[in-house]
């Protein structure tokens, strides 16, 4: 197993409602969360960075809303 | 970033017995130069042969084209796409990269992350659907088995999926008892797979042989 490191995360208590929400939703631990968000995040940005677009489709109606990242 | 290497055994098809191996949670230059000048030959000669025996296309190797090079560059650095590769005698055998940003469609872990294969793919010489003996068996299985490990250390509960290739649907469905969830219209038609945390409990109770 690779090595890990450990920080302190200080969150608000909507944040940190939120990270227990998917926490639960997905049955996954906080960390599990942050690392996920992190894995998504990255290849998002580094999408991005390759001009493309991260686009939403509606399943039943097939509208797309393209999502502006800064 | 050094390569994490655990020890596995292999079946040695010429000899019937088990043979001491090394899966190795990266796929490194190493295992993309072996990919190049040796599983390309022996890749060569098959398709040679099959041409030569006027086999159609469609019965061709399905991976034949994929460059492992390439798949690998283009997901350098990030942390979503992990590689694994298997060793024995020195030489590459089996090959698998995966992507941790995939949720299941199984509809009683549906929205729940997994392990996503994007690729699997065993060295030429351990093929069975290439009209020869295979020389090492187990290879596919022990990539499954690393899959498995991963998202179990991933907190996602022993989740993977894949799309197969249709030479292996019968592998993933009958040997390693995935879920089939049926041809995928966004996937080239492929077949989908899901292994469900206790699919992947008895997959892994079967493999280690409890």
């Amino acid at each position: 197993m690779m090595t890990k490191r450990t920080m302190t995360l200080n969150l608000t208590d909507a944040e940190m409602r939120a990270l227990e929400e998917l926490s639960a939703k997905k049955e996954l631990t906080k960390t599990a969360v942050i690392r996920q968000a992190l894995r998504l995040y990255q290849t998002i940005e580094a999408r991005v960075l390759k001009g493309e677009k991260l686009v939403f489709e509606n399943d039943a109606t097939k509208e797309k809303a393209e999502l502006m990242l800064l | 970033m050094t390569a994490e290497t655990s020890t596995i055994y292999l079946l040695d098809k010429v000899v019937g017995t088990a043979v001491e191996a090394e899966l190795r949670d990266a796929i490194e230059e190493a295992q993309l130069v072996d990919w190049q000048t040796k599983w390309q030959p022996a890749l060569i000669v098959v398709l040679q042969e099959l041409a030569r025996q006027r086999v159609p296309m469609a019965q061709w190797p399905q991976s034949w084209h994929w460059d492992w090079r390439a798949k690998m560059t283009q997901v350098a650095g990030l942390l979503a796409f992990r590689g694994f590769s298997v060793l024995c005698a020195g030489v590459t055998q089996g090959l698998m990269r995966v992507d941790l940003n995939k949720h299941a469609r199984e509809p009683g872990q549906k929205g729940k992350p997994l392990v996503y294969i994007d690729y699997l793919e065993v060295a030429p010489w351990n093929r069975t659907d290439l009209g020869k003996t295979a020389r090492y068996g187990g290879v596919g299985t022990a990539l499954l088995s690393a899959a498995v490990e991963l998202s179990l250390q991933e907190d996602f509960k022993g989740r993977i999926g894949l799309h197969s290739l249709p030479q292996s649907d019968g592998f993933y469905r009958d040997r390693c008892g995935m879920t089939d969830l049926g041809a995928d219209a966004q996937y080239q038609g492929l077949m989908y797979f899901e292994m469900t945390t206790e699919q992947a409990r008895t997959f892994l109770d079967e493999e280690n042989g409890v």
